[in-house]
Order: C-alpha cells, then sequence, then structure tokens
C-alpha cells in the first residue's frame, strides 16, 4: 500500500473497527438502550430524519462559529495588552486561570438568570468557555516574536500597530491554531450543554435535552453523533486553514 | 552595477549642506563646502546596567563617507555602544548626534539602516517581502524613489533567483545577504552593523565582507561596524576604533591606509597583513590596561 493511501485507508479501518466492536458488545451483552445505543439504530435514527438533525447541526455550529470568533477576537485584543505590558499580564493571568478552572456547567443556572436565555446565553457560554485558551494562546505566541526583528522594526521608528500587525500578530499564528483545537472543543461543549438548558428552540443540545426528558435514546444519541461530526468538521476547517494560513512555518513542513 | 552616487573615499570631500537632510546623489542643488561633515557624533557617553559599568565616557566621530569600525572582544561594550546611536538604548550620560539630530529623530526619518546580528528575517515573508520591510514600515520617512530598487540589490547580491523562496530555504550566508539588502533598500546615510557576520562559517564569513566591501564601496554611506574579527575590520574600514571591556572605552583610534577600492587580492598582500598585526597588538595592549 502507498504512504497516500495509507493516509486514507488506515483511519478508516480504525473507524470501521470501532463501530464493529461497539455493534457487538451490545448486543452481546444486551447493554440498555440509554447507557449505549447500537450504531446501526444511531444510524437509522439519522437516516429517519436527516433534515431535522441537518437543521439543527447548523444551529449549533453557527453558535460555535460565531461564539468562536467573538472569542478569538477578545483573546487576541485582550492577549496583546497581556504581551506589551507584564503588569497588565500579571494582572489578568489569575483572572483567566480561574475563568478556566471554574466549572462552568456550576454557575450556568446563574448565567441563564442573568441574562435571561436565548441565543446570547449560548454565545456568552461559548465565549466564556473559550476565551480563556484562546488568549494563552494568543500571549504565549505574541511573547515568541523574534526580539531581533522587534529592534530591526524599532530602528525605523514603526507605530505599535506596525509592530502588531507585521509581527506579533503573524507570530502568534502558530500557537491560536494549536489553542484552536482546543478551544473548539470546549466551545462546542459550551453550546451543547447551553442549548440544553437556555430555553432556546433549536440546535442539536435543545433536541438532545428533549430526548433525554421523553427518554428517547435514538434522538439522544442521533444528537451526540451529530455532535461529533460537528467536532470534527471544525477540525477539518482548522487544519485547512493552518495548511493555507502557516505554509511558511516548521509545523506544515513534511 | 549599483548606480548610486560615488563615494568620497580619497577624493575630495564633499558635505551635506544641512543637516538632517538626506543627501546623496540624488540632490543635485547642495551647498557644497571644504569641510567634512560628522554623520555620528558620541560625546562623553557612558552606560551603565544598574551597578554594572557596561561603558566607561567614550568619545566617537564617523565623518560623512567614512567606514569605522568598532573593534574589541565580547563583553566591551561595542554592541551596546551600536544601540544607542541607534536609539535602541538610553546613555546613562553623554549626549549622540546622528545626522544632525537625535538618535530618536534620526529613527523617526529612518536615517539608519540597521543590520542586526542575525538576520532576523520573517519566516512569512518571501525573500523580495523580507528585503522590502523597512521600507514598508513607516512608510512616511520611506523614499518615494529608491535610488537602487531591491530587486536589482537582490540581484547585486546574487540573489536574483530567491526572490520568492522563504528563508528557511536559505542558507546562513544567502539570509545575512537579504539581511543587507533590507537595510541598504531604505537608502539611509548611515548603516550601523552589529556583527553581522558573526553566527557564519569562516568562508561564507570571508565572501561576505568581499560583497559588503563591494557594495558600500560606492554609495558614500557612512557606516559604522562592530566586529571582533580583526580582518573584517581591516578589509572594510577606514578607521578602527580599538575597545577594551570592564568598564568598556575606545582605547586606540587606527587609521586603515589601505587604498580603495578594496579587493578580495589585497588580503594576500603584506600591506594588509601588517595592518592587522597592528590591530592585534593594539587589541592586546588594549586588554592588559
Amino acid at each position: 500500500m502507498s504512504p497516500r493511501t495509507q493516509r486514507i485507508v488506515a483511519p478508516l479501518v480504525g473507524v470501521l473497527a470501532f463501530g464493529v466492536v461497539w455493534e457487538l458488545a451490545v448486543r452481546i451483552f444486551d447493554i440498555r438502550r440509554f447507557v449505549l445505543l447500537a450504531p446501526s439504530a444511531i444510524l437509522t435514527e439519522l437516516a429517519d430524519a436527516p433534515g431535522y438533525y441537518w437543521s439543527n447541526a447548523v444551529v449549533t455550529g453557527w453558535h460555535m462559529v460565531v461564539g468562536l470568533s467573538m472569542s478569538l477576537l477578545l483573546a487576541v485584543g485582550v492577549g496583546s495588552l497581556m504581551a506589551s505590558s507584564r503588569f497588565i499580564e500579571e494582572a489578568t493571568q489569575p483572572v483567566l486561570v480561574l475563568v478556566l478552572v471554574t466549572p462552568w456547567v456550576a454557575y450556568i443556572t446563574s448565567v441563564v438568570l442573568w441574562l435571561g436565555g436565548g441565543e446570547q446565553t449560548v454565545l456568552f457560554m461559548v465565549v466564556l468557555t473559550s476565551f480563556p485558551v484562546f488568549t494563552f494562546g494568543v500571549v504565549g505566541g505574541m511573547k515568541s516574536a523574534d526580539p531581533a526583528a522587534r529592534e530591526l522594526l524599532a530602528s525605523v521608528d514603526a507605530r505599535p500597530w506596525e509592530i502588531f500587525w507585521r509581527l506579533r500578530l503573524p507570530s502568534a499564528l502558530p500557537s491560536i491554531f494549536t489553542t484552536a483545537r482546543f478551544a473548539m472543543g470546549l466551545g462546542l461543549a459550551a453550546a451543547y450543554f447551553s442549548e440544553g438548558s437556555a430555553f432556546v428552540t433549536e440546535g442539536l443540545g435543545y433536541i438532545g435535552q428533549r430526548a433525554a426528558a421523553f427518554n428517547n435514546a435514538e434522538a439522544l444519541w442521533a444528537t451526540i453523533v451529530s455532535s461529533a461530526l460537528l467536532g470534527i468538521a471544525g477540525l477539518v476547517v482548522i487544519t485547512v486553514l493552518e495548511r493555507l494560513l502557516l505554509r511558511w512555518h516548521s509545523s506544515q513542513r513534511s | 552595477m549599483l548606480r548610486r552616487c560615488r563615494s568620497l573615499h580619497n577624493g575630495t570631500p564633499i558635505a551635506a549642506g544641512s543637516h538632517g537632510v538626506r543627501t546623496g546623489c540624488r540632490t543635485t542643488a547642495q551647498v557644497r563646502s571644504p569641510v567634512v561633515s560628522p554623520r555620528i557624533e558620541v560625546r562623553n557617553v557612558a552606560k551603565a546596567f544598574g551597578s554594572l559599568d557596561a561603558l566607561a565616557p567614550v568619545d566617537l566621530r564617523v565623518d560623512e563617507g567614512e567606514t569605522v569600525t568598532l573593534l574589541g572582544p565580547s563583553g566591551c561594550g561595542k554592541t551596546t555602544l551600536l544601540r544607542m546611536i541607534a536609539g535602541l538604548e538610553r546613555p546613562s550620560s553623554g549626549e549622540i548626534v546622528v545626522n544632525g539630530m537625535s538618535p530618536t529623530d534620526a529613527r523617526r526619518h529612518k536615517q539608519i539602516g540597521f543590520v542586526p546580528q542575525s538576520p532576523a528575517l520573517l519566516p512569512w515573508r518571501t525573500v523580495e517581502a523580507n528585503a522590502r520591510l523597512l521600507l514598508d514600515i513607516n512608510r512616511r520617512a520611506s523614499p518615494v524613489t529608491p535610488s537602487a530598487s531591491v530587486r536589482d540589490l537582490l540581484e547585486e547580491v546574487g540573489l536574483g533567483d530567491f526572490r520568492d523562496a522563504y528563508p528557511h530555504e536559505l542558507s546562513g550566508g544567502m539570509q545575512q545577504r537579504v539581511g543587507l539588502v533590507r537595510a541598504f533598500a531604505i537608502d539611509a546615510p548611515i548603516l550601523l552593523m552589529d556583527e553581522p557576520f558573526a553566527a557564519l562559517d569562516e568562508m561564507t564569513r570571508t565572501d561576505m565582507r568581499h560583497l559588503l566591501g563591494r557594495l558600500c564601496e560606492p554609495l558614500g554611506t557612512t557606516v559604522l561596524f562592530v566586529t571582533h574579527s580583526i580582518p573584517e575590520a581591516t578589509f572594510l574600514s577606514d578607521r578602527v576604533a580599538v575597545m577594551s571591556p570592564r568598564p568598556g572605552r575606545v582605547t586606540d583610534d587606527v587609521r586603515i591606509g589601505l587604498p580603495h577600492p578594496r579587493t578580495p587580492e589585497l588580503e594576500d598582500t603584506d600591506r594588509f597583513f601588517h595592518v592587522t598585526t597592528e590591530l592585534r597588538r593594539s587589541l592586546a595592549a588594549g586588554m592588559q590596561r
């Protein structure tokens, strides 16, 4: 097998094997539907109402994309301030750590009460969960900017925005992409959970929550698989963007 | 070949009419005087980092069109002195005048072409884009029509075929050649070079000083060069300021009487050898004081 074919075939074999083991385990051990549903049953459910799951996946995907974009913009702003001043960095870091480690599922009810539920609550939660990770990536990346290049720019009196745009931001891109993978996972979880508890009427989280309430294991597992597919799609987008934007970086060379 | 003004080496010195104006062959209606004007003047400048005296009070003058080298062992403060002239560091005391203005103003008006020790190329920019970097920054102060285009300069240093390459595809010597072009491209009247060839192997290093000599000869640019290599100092300079460490001082000022243009063959002559010997002795004497 050529290395090229192997790169496509090997992952497929892995996923298929996983599915077969899963299916057999459910049948042999007669696992209860809510604990684990056989892949065949999930696929049947998805195939029965593809439009329903698709349109709700689009809503969740939208929450994720908008939330993560807002989070990234915010992180670039806060991160560049932190990278430019040691004081700001030291003052901001503990707050970010606090946000990062405090389990958001514990206080989401308060957030819903405060923001009144609806889409803004979902977006708020996506931003809140992904923002610290993004910010740490931005700060680390910007501080890795070549000090010699910074001096060089200083020798012709580069304005702060020129240093930001021409040196610091491109220097931060590799670590932004690395953290984007984590941020996306956190954001997706936050979107799913918030949709289920923030009085919205669309999204995988919402229909998953309802399915659980109505003992509909098929629908619940269909939203789980849909969310996983959404996550994979997100990773693919990040990887493609990374390939395009970081062609110059050593991580992208074979 | 580069088509810029022929310099003042060994010729009648031509001084700029006024300070702060970019001089060079482009301005034809210049007031000419027989007095050589100083491009860099360092008066009684000292630098301390905390309780550590990096540089004892130093005087230094570099005239227009002159190439002066700061030669000394590591830790003698030569890089610190260069960085203060470039306005990247503030002196603890004393005064520095660069092209008639403070180092800060000289930076603002892009009067300084800086060549750092590491090439400091931006990995996401191609060779040509890197060579253009200093032109693109602080655009208001960039020359509207640079006397030599970036492409011509790249051609001149043998990188014509590598315009679209990325830095990681180049050897160390090629990367530093991009660094030279980047500094030359802004047409600054003053070039400050901080051991630009220190990280290169001996053979590349020799090639690079020959290349730099060839680039500088016809320009009339004022160059201040920092190195700890005696052959480099000898080959490139009109004058060498020998420095000694702890705290850094200028212990000797050696005029290099070698003829211009400097060609690679010069390095095999007795005269060259004599100058290097003289510099070596001067360095040793400075160390013992």
